[in-house]
């Protein structure tokens, strides 16, 4: 299991495009892009930047280069294309470049102030990955809030929040203790639905957030609970 | 030692981005003459900056034989929807150039084979009646010391950013956050729209 400090990736994107990440960090980034369509959004515009870089430079190409290259070609057999699936599998992601500006600034925000963990193992890849394109949805909101707050538990969440959407995405740090897991939900004056479970993805997505609702974290035992059984470790406005 | 004559590299009127496009899809299905169409494009800007990077003329002609032959090899995994040709070819480019600079073991080699025929500023001179060359200037311009200096030695010098920081006396964090936001500011500048 691989964990990936995300807060320190998302300030990547620049080093990333211009090739400057040694290669440990080369290829932690470029497994986090898998599952970042924010940070990968970023990469793709400043690809395009470092681009212009490299027209800034160029040279004729010495004599007789172009006759070895053509040579070469009819020695070289070509790759087949990727099936279509693998190949598109990434567009879903594919953000407006301003909103995902937005997006990772609002990622690293959350980050920062929480140190979110990413957890990478083949089996919560897809999960991961659902998540990752709910959280795009909310943080490139033109409304998206972020809040933050410590948990009693010693860690941090944070809440980022669109009212438009009536969703809120909820990240947590810490651990809870053995055989228990953090359980996200929704408060409002009717009373409490769970969210989901943080201890399945890093970050859990509340939907159906209503004015005024807030969100809530508990200490729950593995697999959660129909309703809260402790007092919350955290409120935030949602 | 005379100067060699270096000629300005244009691009050719007609080089538009929808044509590249175009020109890889018959390159991946085996045509030969889009690929020398696709080489006319790119040939210059791929030696162009795989030279920045490396400096030794040799050296860097085997690596842009080997960029021009991959783009050749690869045309099929060229997707329109992540970037424009120009970006993928240029990518692969530099990355080559900075795998090389970085497989070399004996790092003395390079220096020992650093006496290039022309300096580094020539080339700028030379370019800079270029449009492109003149924008990157004018956005390049526009940026702080710090972002200016971390980018030109991260790209065109090809280092590590450990390697960047350490030339600029200044934290690991500071450099990799001065680099994105140069580069950003480069794009809005430059108006890149990807």
């Amino acid at each position: 299991m691989v964990k990936i400090l995300a807060d320190d990736l998302h300030v990547l994107t620049g080093s990333y495009a211009l090739d400057t990440l040694p290669d440990p960090e080369r290829a932690e980034f470029e497994r986090h892009l898998q599952h970042c369509p924010a940070c990968d959004a970023e990469v793709r515009g400043l690809r395009e930047t470092a681009a212009r870089l490299a027209m800034a430079k160029a040279l004729p190409p010495p004599p007789g280069m172009e006759q070895r290259v053509l040579a070469a070609t009819y020695r070289t057999r070509q790759l087949p294309p990727l099936p279509p699936e693998r190949r598109h599998h990434r567009h879903h992601w594919r953000i407006p470049r301003r909103m995902a500006a937005f997006a990772a600034a609002a990622s690293v925000a959350a980050a920062v102030a929480l140190g979110i963990t990413q957890v990478s193992t083949q089996h919560q890849l897809e999960s991961t990955r659902a998540s990752d394109a709910a959280i795009a949805r909310v943080v490139t909101a033109a409304d998206a809030r972020i809040e933050t707050g410590r948990t009693s538990a010693g860690g941090s969440v944070t809440v980022v929040a669109s009212a438009a959407l009536r969703e809120a995405v909820v990240t947590a740090t810490g651990t809870p203790p053995t055989g228990r897991v953090f359980q996200v939900w929704v408060m409002s004056p009717s009373g409490a639905r769970s969210a989901g479970l943080i201890a399945d993805t890093s970050t859990v997505l509340a939907s159906a957030v209503g004015p005024g609702d807030r969100i809530g974290i508990t200490v729950e035992p593995a697999g959660g609970t129909s309703k809260p059984t402790t007092t919350p470790i955290a409120v935030l406005p949602a | 030692m005379s100067r060699p004559e270096i000629r300005q590299w244009q691009p050719e009127p007609a080089a538009q981005e929808p044509d590249l496009v175009a020109l890889l899809a018959r390159v991946a299905r085996g045509d030969h003459q889009a690929f020398e169409l696709i080489y006319g494009e790119l040939a210059g800007p791929v030696y162009g900056v795989v030279r920045q990077v490396l400096r030794d003329p040799a050296q860097s002609e085997e690596v842009a034989q080997e960029v021009l032959l991959e783009v050749w090899r690869t045309a099929s995994r060229f997707d329109p929807a992540r970037g424009s040709a120009a970006a993928w070819a240029l990518t692969i480019a530099h990355r080559r150039a900075v795998d090389r600079v970085r497989s070399e073991t004996a790092s003395a080699r390079r220096e020992q084979k650093a006496a290039p025929d022309i300096a580094p500023d020539d080339v700028a001179e030379v370019v800079a009646a270029t449009l492109d060359h003149q924008r990157v200037r004018r956005c390049l311009d526009g940026l702080t010391e710090l972002q200016r200096e971390s980018i030109r030695l991260a790209y065109y010098s090809g280092y590590t950013y450990p390697q960047v920081a350490q030339l600029l006396g200044v934290a690991l964090g500071t450099v990799k956050t001065r680099i994105r936001d140069g580069l950003i500011r480069m794009r809005d500048c430059m108006e890149v729209t990807w």
